[in-house]
Formats: structure tokens, sequence, C-alpha cells
């Protein structure tokens, strides 16, 4: 066991992978970061997967209200967002690569696009939003829309917004730490031994991309 | 030490993979883009029986590729999978359980204030789903008694 930091040789200018001594080796560190990282993701994924089970139950009792629902949703726009949102999840997996070739360059490069991307996300769904406030299509008792009175319509509405909504911020914080790691890589930080931060910042920007492959076809294709 | 040696074997997979080139991920992309297209033709169909299930099978095909190459679980050994594996059971088993309860229960036994028409709604609402009055009742899908109807902020 070992209580100093084990040498590691690293391209010039990068960092060397920080080590905790209560870690037998740099493997078994990185593999408790992976660890961690997936236990917290699969939190992430029960989380959503109560509003799922809110959408099964609503859908069940009210299924007509669904299917009308997701008719008046903007199909062109939820598909539009759907490509932008995957193309990011490719871009963030080509920084990892990037990240460890030490191509620090390329992994900026890489996660700048996906931010950008990210940002068309949350403007495109800006623009639903706004059309949805404007004609009154809002969750349960401020629903005002004279276009659709199916019975249960209000509970369709409710979880579009409960469910995009939370997904949104998510796609906010993923950009917040994304930003983060880019200001790393802008500094040169990441090498073939030191590339945790990028790999499970993208992660994370992969579970959000994850969720959104199941809220589309939900929310927008029955 | 069996943990030291899966994560030297996990770390030698990551390794193994940088010098593979990205030609991998290029091909899981297309993967996912035609499969959105599908899913947007198939989804227009508007497909009587099975049109959410198909929609759910092919977004299951696109996660599973997410999970495996994005985020490289191809690549991770044991305690990485099993996590990911109980999460989705759970979800599974949060599913299947509630969904069950919802599809086997007779429409009375739910509870009162459980129904949309029970629901306290606006004025405008009211008015335009029963502009005829109390005998819309049925429609709604209420099994209140018509006088319930009219003082939806009852009982909240």
């Amino acid at each position: 066991m070992q209580s100093s930091a084990p040498v590691v040789s690293v391209p010039e200018g990068t960092q060397a992978p920080k080590f905790a001594a209560h870690f037998a080796t740099l493997d078994v560190q990185n593999h408790a970061a992976r660890l961690g990282m997936w236990l917290f993701l699969s939190t992430e994924i029960l989380l959503f997967a109560g509003l799922f089970v809110c959408y099964g139950f609503y859908r069940f009792n009210f299924p007509e209200a669904f299917a009308e629902g997701s008719r008046h949703l903007d199909l062109f726009l939820g598909t539009v967002n759907t490509i932008v949102l995957i193309t990011s999840s490719f871009t963030a997996a080509m920084a990892v690569h990037y990240a460890k070739a030490s191509k620090n360059k390329m992994v900026t490069l890489m996660i700048a696009l996906t931010l950008l991307m990210a940002l068309g996300f949350l403007v495109i769904k800006g623009f639903e939003y706004h059309h949805k406030f404007e004609q009154g299509t809002l969750p349960g008792k401020y629903y005002h829309f004279a276009g659709i009175q199916v019975p249960g319509i209000t509970l369709y509405f409710t979880v579009y917004f409960l469910s995009t909504g939370l997904h949104a911020f998510h796609v906010i914080i993923g950009m917040g730490i994304l930003a983060w790691v880019m200001s790393r890589s802008m500094k040169n930080h990441f090498n073939y031994a030191n590339f945790t931060a990028v790999e499970l910042g993208s992660m994370y920007w992969h579970l959000v991309d994850l969720v959104w492959i199941f809220l589309f076809p939900m929310l927008y294709l029955i | 030490m069996a943990i030291a040696n899966e994560s030297k074997r996990e770390s030698r997979e990551m390794h193994h993979e940088a010098h593979s080139g990205p030609a991998k991920y290029v091909i899981i992309w297309v993967v996912l883009m035609v499969l959105t297209v599908v899913t947007v033709l198939t989804g227009r169909m508007h497909l009587p029986n099975f049109g959410l299930a198909l929609a759910l099978l092919i977004a299951t095909v696109k996660g599973t590729l997410v999970a495996l190459y994005f985020m490289h679980l191809a690549e991770h050994q044991g305690a990485n999978r099993l996590i990911i594996g109980v999460s989705v059971l759970f979800v599974v088993l949060l599913m299947t359980m509630a969904l069950t309860d919802s599809a086997t229960r007779f429409p009375l036994q739910n509870a009162q204030g459980s129904r949309l028409s029970d629901m306290p709604v606006t004025e405008d609402f009211l008015k335009a789903q029963f502009p005829e009055g109390n005998q819309q009742n049925e429609k709604a899908g209420s099994s209140t008694h018509p006088k319930e109807e009219q003082e939806p902020a009852q009982g909240h």
C-alpha cells in the first residue's frame, strides 16, 4: 500500500492525476470514481422513473386526453431537439476520446460544441414553452385552452411541464459541469492518465440525453 | 485482491479503446439518428394498439446504445453493470406494480377527489366542459352526484 502519489509520467504541460492516499492504486481510485458516478446516475434514473409512473398511471385513466395532448405538441421542434441532444451526446463522447489521447484542444472544441447544442436545445424548449403560456395549455387548474376540452387534458400538461421542466433543469446543471471541464481543458490539464473529470462530466450529459430519448416518444409520439 | 484486478482490467480496456479511433462513436451516432427518424415516422402513423409499445421499444434500443457505448458500459466491469442492472430492475418493479394496481381497479373504487371532475377547476373550464349544464356528467367520466360538480372546491 502506498501513501504517497505514484509517479506517473504525463505529457508536458498537462496535469498528473491527483491521488488520494486511501486508495491502493490509481486504477482503484478511478474505478471508485466511476462506480460512484454510476450510483448517482442510478438515483437520477429512479427520480425520473417516478414521473414516468405518473405518466403511465394517468395515461391509463385518460388515453384520449393523452393522445389529443401529444398531437397538440410541435412534433417538428421536438424532433429537432432530439437530434440536437443526441448529437451533443456524441460530441461529449468524443471529448472523452480526445482527453484519453491527451489532445486538450480537441477536448475544448468538442465540449464547446456540446454546450452550443445544449443552449440550442434550451432555446427551442423556450419557444415551445412560450407558445404554451400564450395558448393557456398549462398544468392543473391553470389550464385555460378552449381548443382541447377532453377530461384529463390538464393532467397531460401537468406531466408534460413537470418532466420537461425537470429535464431542462438537468440540462442547465449539465452545462455548468461541462463548462467547468472545458475551463480545465483550456488550461491543458487532461491526458491519458488524467481524464476522470471529462469522463464523469460527459456521463452526466449522456444521462440527460438518455432521459430525453424516453421523454420524446412518451410526450410527442403517441 | 479481486477488486484491484477488476479495476486494473477495466482501466486497461478503457485505455485500449483510446487507440481504436473515433469510428465507433460515429457509427453509434448514425444508428441513433436513423432510429430517431424511424420512431418519428412510426409515431406519425398513429398505430392503434402497439404504437406506444413500438416507440418505447425503439427508445429502449437507443438508450441501451447510449449506455453501452457513449457511457462505456460495454467496457466496464461487474460492479458498474450490477448498479445499472439493479436500477433498471427497480424502475420496472415500480412501474409494473403501480400500473397493475391502476389497471385492476373498478372505476368506482377510485377515491373521492381522484377524478378530474372532482378537481378544483376554473369557472371558464367548467363552463366549456359542461356547456349544457349537469346533463353532460356522464361524458366527463364522473361517478359523483351532479350537485358536487357545481361545488368543485368542496372537501379541499
